[in-house]
């Protein structure tokens, strides 16, 4: 048990987070609820995210084409007939299908070259989900009557941030995540000592977009409408790059951060009509600050105070010890 | 697995082009199991792109590089390090946010012995321990000295445990005492069976530890064999130090 905690010194903290996630159904209000589901699903997309962007430096823009996926495929299998639930492995299965397929060209380019591709991988299948007919075209999609369950789908949702924040906590402890932080600081160097990088790099975003296949097919199930403007949403995409990055980019803890403050964020701008609009603006220049003044986000803030704080201490022992020579 | 006689690395006519710049023109020669084979020449001679080419971090224009009987052009640097040749980089590649221990961990757990668990730990102190960067282990590698960081190279290329381990000017930057520290740390690894490759300046070094060299300039072999031998040839002083007046004459 100490090995545990020696490894996962977070583990305590994540486990009373997950507890309070679990719980807060008994004692929450239903519009709380609502703010910790639409917290659990930024969650996911920030730490699945993180996986590829954040410990591997693979910073894609285009992560909102597999919560489309995810939630297409959800309702579309649903408007056939399917149980919701169902449909998330198989949207799950398409988004990482369709990774390697985007990786496979894509992860041969480099640094800012593959995230410019990747915005254009994400707003070319924003554009063919508007334009075809199965998908509703830009009008978008509803839910068959009778799917909607908030406090399954709430529970699903938590359970699911939680599983991510786990098997990223499990895989960057292990040999795969080693090879992503190798990858990160030199991938020249990775190649040299034997990292077959374009496949550690497809396995990362098998495994990120999938888990973000889920979260967005229990979105369609959440909202019960979707649309090209909803789910294929470049700003979506880019907010799934600012929560990591404002709460500490290849850290466990960095995306929980970013999603916490980002919900907020939302649910604040939302209400205040002056505000509605220019969420982007503030974004940006959140992001600015964060760039300009600590790219180690939070985390980093958080870290810079403890040093500082460390340092504070001991002053007195050597001032005695000075004293006493 | 090929038979263990004969040449383990065998390289033929390799050339290299960058655009109109020939970096290197038709090299070839062998190298055998156990042997400390040198490769030297002037600056831009082609030494460094000739290791690249060897490795697969780059592709030869033509040629061939046969490794244990294996053509081994076509395939990538890491597929490559998985066979048994593995390389040093003259400018030093470590991971700088990773301990000097976890910088180890990589070549360990990816290149041809895939080690896990206890094994991969032991495999790793092991190799620290042989490079002396056993006290340095769990320091960020960022913080490391030239000389350390030289040791480092060594330390991640050996921890892929490699048949011919490729060393790029390991010794450029040492001080007199570290250079005798890597030339003992070079005896030792073959020794242990190693074949190795050598690009080296410091002549000292190269004609102490070498049982056979090649002498690259402008990209072309200029002469091979024993290093009393081939230093002394007239192409290779001339190379080194400019032509005698007496050459400059055209018959």
């Amino acid at each position: 048990m100490t090995a545990v905690l020696r490894r996962h010194p977070m583990l305590p903290v994540g486990v009373a987070f997950g507890a309070f996630l679990l719980l807060a159904p008994v004692f929450a209000e239903r519009g709380t609820e609502n703010d910790l589901w639409n917290m659990s699903f930024f969650l996911v997309l920030a730490a699945a995210w993180n996986l590829l962007g954040g410990f591997a430096g693979q910073v894609s823009l285009g992560y909102s084409a597999f919560v489309g996926i995810g939630a297409y495929t959800t309702v579309l299998l649903a408007k056939a007939g399917w149980s919701p639930w169902l449909t998330l492995p198989v949207g799950a299965a398409l988004a990482a299908a369709f990774s390697v397929v985007v990786g496979l060209p894509t992860f041969r380019l480099r640094g800012p070259y593959f995230t410019i591709a990747t915005i254009g991988v994400g707003e070319a299948v924003r554009v063919i989900a508007s334009g075809l007919d199965f998908t509703g075209g830009s009008s978008g999609l509803r839910m068959p009557a009778g799917t909607f369950d908030f406090t399954a789908n709430y529970y699903a949702m938590v359970g699911l941030a939680l599983v991510t924040l786990a098997l990223v906590a499990w895989l960057t402890q292990h040999a795969f995540g080693l090879a992503l932080e190798a990858i990160r600081q030199d991938i020249d160097g990775a190649e040299a000592l034997g990292v077959n990088s374009t496949q550690v790099k497809l396995q990362a975003h098998a495994i990120s977009s999938a888990l973000v296949a889920v979260a967005g097919g229990l979105f369609a199930t959440n909202f019960q409408y979707i649309s090209p403007g909803s789910v294929f949403d470049f700003r979506l995409s880019l907010t799934i790059v600012l929560m990591p990055i404002v709460g500490g980019m290849g850290t466990l803890t960095g995306p929980v951060l970013g999603a916490m403050l980002f919900s907020y964020l939302q649910i604040k701008l939302l209400a205040s009509p002056a505000l509605r609009d220019s969420y982007l603006f503030i974004y940006g220049g959140l992001l600015i600050v964060v760039m300009l003044f600590e790219p180690k986000g939070i985390l980093g803030l958080w870290e810079r105070l403890i040093a500082l704080w460390a340092r504070r201490r001991p002053e007195q022992p050597v001032a005695e010890a000075r004293r006493a020579s | 697995m090929q038979a263990e006689s004969g040449p383990i690395l065998v390289v033929s006519s390799v050339s290299k082009r960058f655009g109109g710049l020939l970096a290197l023109d038709s090299v070839s020669f062998e190298v055998n199991r156990g042997e400390i084979f040198s490769v030297i020449g002037p600056n831009g001679a082609g030494k460094t792109t000739l290791f690249s080419c060897l490795v697969g971090a780059q592709r030869p224009t033509t040629g061939s590089v046969r490794f244990k009987g294996e053509e081994l052009s076509g395939l990538r640097n890491d597929e490559v390090v998985v066979r048994g040749l593995v390389r040093t980089h003259q400018i030093v590649k470590p991971f700088r946010d990773l301990t000097v221990a976890d910088n180890v961990r990589v070549g360990v757990l990816y290149g041809r012995l895939r080690l896990r668990g206890a094994k991969a730990r032991e495999r790793v102190d092991e190799v620290l321990t042989r490079t002396q960067l056993g006290t340095r282990a769990s320091v960020k590698a960022g913080v490391l000295s030239i000389g350390e960081l030289k040791r480092l190279e060594i330390a991640r290329a050996l921890a892929t445990g490699p048949d011919v381990l490729c060393l790029d000017e390991v010794m450029g930057g040492l001080n007199p005492a570290e250079i005798q520290q890597a030339m003992a740390l070079v005896r030792a690894l073959r020794d242990s069976g190693l074949t190795l490759l050598m690009i080296e300046h410091h002549v000292h070094a190269v004609a102490g530890l070498s049982d056979r060299l090649v002498v690259l300039n402008f990209g072309k072999k200029i002469a091979e064999g024993r290093p009393a031998e081939a230093l002394r040839e007239p192409a290779v002083v001339a190379a080194y130090l400019g032509h005698e007046s007496k050459e400059e004459t055209r018959a």
